[in-house]
């Protein structure tokens, strides 16, 4: 406790410190057009090498020039970066990889495969090609978006992964064979992000493939986690899928829980789900109790709330984007610029920063030009158009041509202390780092789409209105259209009730009992089940749940102060 | 290669040059602090540029820096060091946390760490003020525009006629140059007084004494009694004492809660002006300031009054007016403003086919140094009138072509009198109002105030334009009534008056409402915080003092006319074909109250996920919904403001208004999901008419008119059908084409299968035949090992028998031989002949030995030759 409240006073004043000392004022006028084509021009860089000089290989190597198989053998790159190339606009490209991965990937192989970057990279990946390959005018079957090759692809990658969720918990194991199953004397021990990464992918492909069992097995992996929360209400990072003892008990946002979070959240809206959504905010309030510190987010012991690393990981940087889609974008605004700060100081974002020291932490000097601070730039600025966000996409764009342009393509920084370069590009540069910098500065992405335009597809479930915007992003960053999902199975159910109502609207005399019945009844039949789902095991809280003043799936009006909170001015919350 | 390749790497690139070689920067790319140090000795005045090349601001900033040192390079030396090169002195001493970062000299004084805004301009200034900390004050004209600024400023009286170095001016000089440390905290500007006349004039007897002036309060001398004289004493003095009636926000882009903490402290006024600090006179900001000094001149002190007059008319002549006089005068004609005489005037038609027409009050408004006997004067000079109407029609074109509902106020300078000026506001009224003009108290419906019959009446002139009887009052023009002076102390609602570069942050004024189209970057907003207001100048007016003063006032006032500034949405065209109406602030009372439809109003904003992924709900609900009845429209809360009774807490949220009962609106219920279904149950629970009078007519015609819209409705689910089906069909077709391929490949492999069933038995045969085979082989052999097990015991007999036949052969030969031997020789014989015995049969031991091994051998070998075949 004492080192703690030491800490934190130095803490304290180190901000107190460098708050005035910012850099002058933004610089008024940023080239978007120009940093956008910067970007692209980034981008054919190092696909084309990756293409020239690594393909099929997994990735590129860009300082030897040539490839590696790195998270299986499926030529990963090539399928990480495919829907880039749809957000760039290159339509002939994509419908050529798209053939190409047709012919030549191929999942009965005996590779041991981590279960949950298969599933974000290649699952996701083909997931999402698949959704927007109508739009990149390849030619579909009729049945699309409920079938396609692409989908058959990603069903039968994902059913490979699923022998990992056979535990007496519903936990996966870290690492399958996508031939023979789990190995035997395989590790139980699995981080939480690799239990809880599962619902956006395996629910888009159950409500694209009439098979429940993908869904079902993410959402019980969701629920044994969220029972084996501390009493705080906190995570650890590695929990054993056996005895559901957890290994690790450091708590935090960042590294081996992350994405944890987000897909609780992001799930929670592509499915309309409140479960989701009140364990989220659960954790969320355990979070700021426990973890925040000056609009950080630290380490803590799990059961204690003690701090256990006064650190800043490189990949926590994605919470400010999450909690602005939740409509917390004062405090996510906050977050970014200390972040912000950090990368001002090196150039990138060290795997770890201390933040008493204000410097890197021994063995974490790298940055594999990861995009989780671009991410949550990009998602600001649709909130803020906050010009703020638009540097920091300059900054980003000049550091990495300046530090890691390599003639081969662009190389993890290995030390940002001297920027030394490592003989890496991780597929993640394509499908994340650079897909988010061109959102960024290009606010008229059909991916920003926000309703005004549609498309309407006639599937033999009926009529389906797809492309309307809303696009949920993995979090390898392929972004799925959640209007996709109401449009297979599910659609025609739905069809038939939708046309008894319509019959009431042109009748004069309304049969008024009947409206009135169904109106006072309506959402019941289907919620029903939704109490028993909600997390009840704790006394007392599913009372506090149905309580609750407003929805859970809502998101609260932006104050006042916001209209001027742009160029770093933040404002306090209470008057 | 693999393992050798994984440990790659490679050391960052070397440092380049980062400014041009032609640049007047010197760029020491390779970090070299201490030649930077060294080059410091040659020059007076030195720039430091400390940069990392891969830093965005850094690269922004390059340009900047450069256009400065290209003016200024004869007399600033400007240093460009690269401080993030590892192998560079800089890196290995410094330690920054951002770049870049500028530094200054002024000879052994520094550094001086410039943080205002990265632009040439700022920075030019900046470093012309390094290089000269003081201004030197050598007259009395000098000396008043010096104190008439809105800048606090600090003197020091030296007499240099006793020494050329007077005590104490070294330390005032470096306390000049202290201030500039702190500059971002708000600009103290120092100046310097050598002439003992001009010191009298701010009581300045003694050399060596420092004096902070103040509009307000009364200036301060520097207690040297209380204080050492060091320089960061006096700067810490004159920071602590200083007033701030007007202040510069320059937000420096980092996390900064500048806004929050200035905007705390109460309502205020925001006025976003373009401003080059580089320029020699700013007109605009000293109107502003006047404005500003006379706000907060409570007691009307005697210290504010020349700084007022100096401002007000710098080009009078009639300025050596002694002092008290002056404020005698002031003081006198504040009273008698009171009473301004106004007129109704009706504007031309500037168009002919217009059907408005414009009309206005037009107000003599007296402030400074009035002539009292006209003022006294209660209602107008016809003359005066004339003169008004002659300025108003040259300077207020824009009043011409506005045409809007609301009253505009505008304030402009009178061409006659430097001391005077009017007040117009305007509406715009209908054509056919205007045809009862003499009856205009309909059109401005607004109490009338005491002060009106103070008016001229029978002044009506029917030629246009004319001055109309001004029985009635805008009430706009309440604010006469009430006085400037001093306001800030009289009032329960104090501003406090800010200052922003509008070429720098006119991002917060297009925020709060600022048109983005406009030329003229000029803008002001009063923001209070607390009460989650803004209020806005109309930005159709040009940003005088007067119009900001009648901004001011009408806040101040007990029943304020200013209206709560609703910030609309102007990207949004209204598209006919847009299935989702999109509402703003401004069409949002025509689209949802005024519309002859059922509403059902979406809430959101495009960042919140909840509400982006129900987008294809609402298009579907609005491609279902009979069009003639309903409208599905949204607003994006975010860029829209409503009115406080239409505001809602959370996003998203449903309301529907139903038809002829749009007040009574209500909300989609917050825990039932929202999907199609629902919603249309939700719109049929509340858009039911009650139905329960007898059918006359009219209930008929609606009847046929819903069964036909239920038709239409029907023929377009039909379509919907048809396609659906052709769509099955095509699956069908697919699946038809899908399965003969199956089945074709069936059949393929069923033959395939049987091919390798006979295949399969053809290898089983042969498979047979070489176990049979192999059998025999394995028989043969063992046949053949024992027949040489055979052999070898013969050939074993044989040896034996061998053997003894030597040894009987031996012994015959022996007996042949010793027949002619003597006796005695017989015992040793014997003793030979049983060894040899004994060696024979170890011999034939060992061989029979080889002979098994021999055997074993070749049969492993022929089962492996075996198994090979």
């Amino acid at each position: 406790g004492a080192a703690m409240l030491r800490w934190l006073g130095s803490l304290l004043c180190l901000w107190a410190l460098r708050i005035p000392a910012g850099t002058g004022a933004a610089a008024p006028g940023l080239d978007v057009a120009s940093y956008r084509e910067r970007v692209r021009a980034m981008f054919y860089h190092a696909y084309e090498h990756y293409l020239e000089s690594a393909f099929p290989y997994d990735e590129l190597r860009p300082l030897t020039c040539d490839g590696q198989d790195t998270w299986g053998s499926f030529s990963l790159t090539l399928i990480d970066a495919l829907d880039t190339l749809l957000i760039l606009g290159n339509v002939s490209e994509f419908q050529r990889v798209v053939s190409v991965l047709q012919e030549g990937v191929d999942f009965d192989i005996d590779v041991n495969a981590s279960v949950f970057e298969t599933n974000i990279r290649v699952v996701g990946g083909l997931l999402s090609a698949h959704l927007l390959s109508k739009k990149a005018g390849v030619e579909v079957e009729v049945g699309w978006p409920c079938s396609g090759p692409l989908l058959r692809m990603a069903e039968e990658a994902a059913r490979k992964l699923l022998p990992a969720f056979q535990t007496p918990t519903g936990m996966p194991y870290g690492t399958v064979n996508l031939l023979h199953g789990v190995n035997p004397g395989e590790t139980p021990v699995t981080c939480t992000a690799g239990i809880g990464t599962f619902i956006v992918e395996f629910a888009t492909l159950s409500h694209l493939t009439g098979d429940p069992v993908f869904e079902d097995v993410a959402r019980k992996a969701l629920k044994a986690l969220w029972k084996n929360r501390s009493d705080i209400g906190l995570v650890g990072n590695h929990i054993d899928v056996i005895t559901a003892k957890w290994v690790a008990q450091d708590a935090g946002i960042g590294a081996g829980v992350d994405s944890y979070f987000e897909y609780l959240v992001k799930g929670a809206i592509l499915l309309q789900d409140k479960e989701l959504m009140s364990m989220f905010l659960e954790y969320n309030k355990a979070i700021k109790n426990y973890t925040k510190f000056d609009d950080w987010y630290l380490w803590v012991q799990m059961y204690k709330g003690t701090v256990s690393m006064p650190v800043f990981q490189s990949l926590e940087a994605y919470w400010p984007g999450l909690q602005s889609l939740i409509g917390d974008v004062d405090n996510a605004m906050r977050t970014f610029l200390n972040y912000y700060t950090v990368w001002k100081q090196f150039g990138g974002l060290p795997e770890f920063y201390n933040i008493p020291q204000g410097y890197t932490v021994d063995k974490r000097e790298g940055y594999p030009l990861r995009p989780e601070l671009i991410e949550s730039a990009m998602y600001l600025y649709r909130a803020t158009r906050d010009p703020t966000l638009l540097e920091l996409g300059r900054d980003a764009v000049e550091s990495i041509e300046k530090i890691s342009k390599v003639e081969c393509g662009f190389a993890t920084i290995k030390d940002l202390r001297d920027h030394r370069l490592d003989n890496r590009m991780e597929s993640f540069f394509l499908a994340e780092t650079v897909k988010y910098l061109y959102l960024l500065f290009d606010p008229d992405n059909f991916i920003h789409n926000d309703g005004s335009v549609f498309d309407v597809v006639i599937t033999p479930y009926g009529e389906c209105v797809l492309n309307a915007g809303g696009y949920v992003f993995n979090t390898e960053a392929h972004p799925i259209d959640p209007a996709a999902l109401h449009c297979c199975r599910k659609r025609k159910e739905e069809q038939w009730e939708v046309e008894d109502l319509m019959r009431e609207f042109y009748s004069l005399k309304k049969n008024k009992k009947f409206t009135l019945k169904r109106a006072s009844d309506h959402g019941e039949g289907e919620r029903a089940k939704d109490p028993e789902d909600a997390p009840s095991e704790k006394g007392g809280e599913k009372r506090n749940f149905k309580k609750s003043s407003h929805s859970l799936l809502s998101c609260p009006s932006q104050s006042f102060n916001s209209k001027l909170a742009v160029l770093g001015q933040v404002f306090l919350d209470n008057t | 290669s693999c393992s050798r390749a994984k440990d790659v790497t490679m050391p960052a690139k070397l440092p380049v040059n980062f400014f041009s070689t032609r640049s007047p920067v010197i760029d020491l790319f390779r970090g070299q602090l201490d030649y930077a140090d060294h080059l410091r000795q040659d020059s007076e005045i030195v720039l430091y540029f400390f940069y990392a090349p891969w830093c965005g601001q850094s690269i922004a900033a390059r340009e900047e820096i450069e256009h400065v040192a290209s003016r200024l390079s004869d007399q600033v030396l400007f240093v460009a060091v690269n401080c993030w090169w590892n192998q560079g002195k800089c890196r290995k001493q410094k330690h920054f946390f951002y770049f870049p970062v500028i530094h200054l000299y002024h000879r052994s004084f520094g550094p001086i760490e410039y943080k205002g805004p990265m632009s040439a301009v700022y920075i030019e200034k900046f470093v012309r003020r390094v290089m000269t900390p003081l201004l030197y004050i050598s007259s009395r004209s000098k000396l008043l525009d010096f104190l008439s600024n809105y800048e606090p400023g600090v003197l020091g009286y030296f007499e240099f006629n006793a020494s050329p170095q007077p005590p104490g001016y070294l330390t005032f000089f470096t306390s000049a140059l202290h201030s500039l440390k702190k500059d971002y905290l708000g600009t103290i500007r120092f100046g310097v007084i050598t002439d003992k006349r001009v010191a009298e004039e701010i009581s300045l007897v003694h050399s060596g004494s420092v004096y902070l002036h103040r509009h307000v309060n009364t200036s301060l001398i520097y207690p040297n009694d209380i204080m050492n004289y060091t320089a960061e004493n006096i700067c810490k003095w004159a920071l602590e004492n200083r007033e701030m009636l007007i202040r510069w926000l320059r937000p420096h882009g980092g996390k900064s809660l500048l806004l929050n903490n200035e905007l705390k402290k109460g309502p205020a006024l925001l006025i976003f002006i373009p401003y080059n600090p580089l320029a020699e006179i700013h007109p605009l900001l000293d109107e502003i300031t006047k404005v500003a000094l006379e706000y907060h001149n409570c007691n009307k002190s005697q210290a504010a009054e020349p700084d007022l007059q100096h401002l007000g008319d710098t080009d009078s002549p009639a300025f050596d007016s002694s002092v008290p006089d002056a404020h005698m005068k002031v003081s006198e004609t504040f009273s008698l403003t009171k009473y301004p005489c106004c007129n109704t005037v009706v504007l031309p038609q500037w168009h002919s086919i217009s059907r408005t027409h414009n009309v206005c009050e037009l107000c003599i408004n007296q402030t400074l140094g009035v002539k009292p006997n006209k003022v006294h004067v209660p209602h107008c000079n016809f003359l005066e009138i004339e003169a008004a109407l002659d300025s108003f029609y040259l300077q207020e074109r824009t009043f011409f072509q506005v045409i809007s509902n609301t009253i505009e106020c505008s304030n402009f300078l009178s061409f006659y009198s430097p001391f005077s000026y009017y007040t117009a506001c305007c509406r715009t009224v209908n054509r056919h109002f205007l045809s009862f003009i003499s009856s205009e108290k309909t059109i401005f419906q607004t109490p009338k105030v005491a002060f009106s019959s103070h008016g001229k009446k029978g002044n009506t002139q029917h030629s246009i334009p004319h001055i109309e009887d001004r029985n009635c009052f805008i009430p706009d023009l309440h604010i006469t009534g009430t006085n400037i002076t001093g306001l800030s102390c009289r009032t329960n609602k104090t501003l406090n008056l800010y200052l922003l570069d509008s070429n720098l942050f006119w991002i917060y004024a297009e925020r709060l409402g600022a048109s983005r189209s406009t030329h003229l970057k000029e803008f002001a907003a009063i923001v209070d915080l607390k009460e989650e207001v803004h209020y806005v100048l109309d930005q159709n007016r040009s940003l005088v003092g007067s119009t900001l003063e009648n901004f001011i006032k009408n806040f101040s006032i007990l029943y304020s006319p200013l209206k709560r500034h609703l910030v609309d949405d102007p990207s949004v065209h209204f598209h006919e074909q847009r299935v989702i109406t999109e509402v703003t602030t401004n069409t949002f009372h025509d689209t949802v109250f005024l519309s002859e439809k059922n509403v059902l109003l979406l809430y959101y904003a495009q960042w919140c996920g909840f509400c982006a992924s129900l987008n294809h709900i609402f298009i579907q609900l609005a491609r279902l919904l009979p069009p003639d009845n309903f409208t599905v429209a949204r607003i994006d809360t975010t860029r829209n403001d409503l009115p406080w009774e239409f505001m809602t807490d959370r996003l998203p949220t449903i309301l529907f208004f139903p038809h002829q009962r749009k007040e009574q609106s209500v909300k989609f219920p917050e825990d039932f999901s929202v999907n199609l279904p629902n919603l249309l149950k939700f719109i049929l629970h509340h858009s039911s008419l009650s139905s329960s009078e007898p059918c006359t007519k009219e209930c008929l015609h609606k009847e046929t008119v819903l069964q036909q819209g239920h038709i239409s409705h029907l023929e377009r689910e039909i379509q919907k059908l048809r396609s659906e089906i052709s769509a099955l069909h095509q699956a069908h077709g697919q699946l038809e084409a899908q399965l003969s391929e199956a089945r074709r490949e069936e059949h393929k492999l069923q033959q395939q299968k049987h091919a390798l069933e006979k295949q399969h038995k053809t290898l089983q045969l042969h498979s047979e035949r070489l176990q049979a085979t192999h059998d025999q082989k394995n028989q043969e052999l063992l046949e053949m090992a024992e027949k040489l097990q055979e052999l070898a015991d013969a050939s074993e007999n044989l040896l034996k028998e061998n053997t003894l036949l030597r040894i009987l052969v031996a012994s015959r030969e022996g007996r042949l031989q010793s027949k002619d031997e003597i006796k005695e020789s017989v015992q040793s014989e014997q003793t030979v002949s049983e060894d040899n015995d004994v060696s024979v049969s170890t011999a034939t031991a060992t061989l029979e030995e080889k002979r098994i091994d021999n055997i074993d051998t070749i049969q492993t070998e022929h089962s492996s030759g075996n198994r090979t075949e």
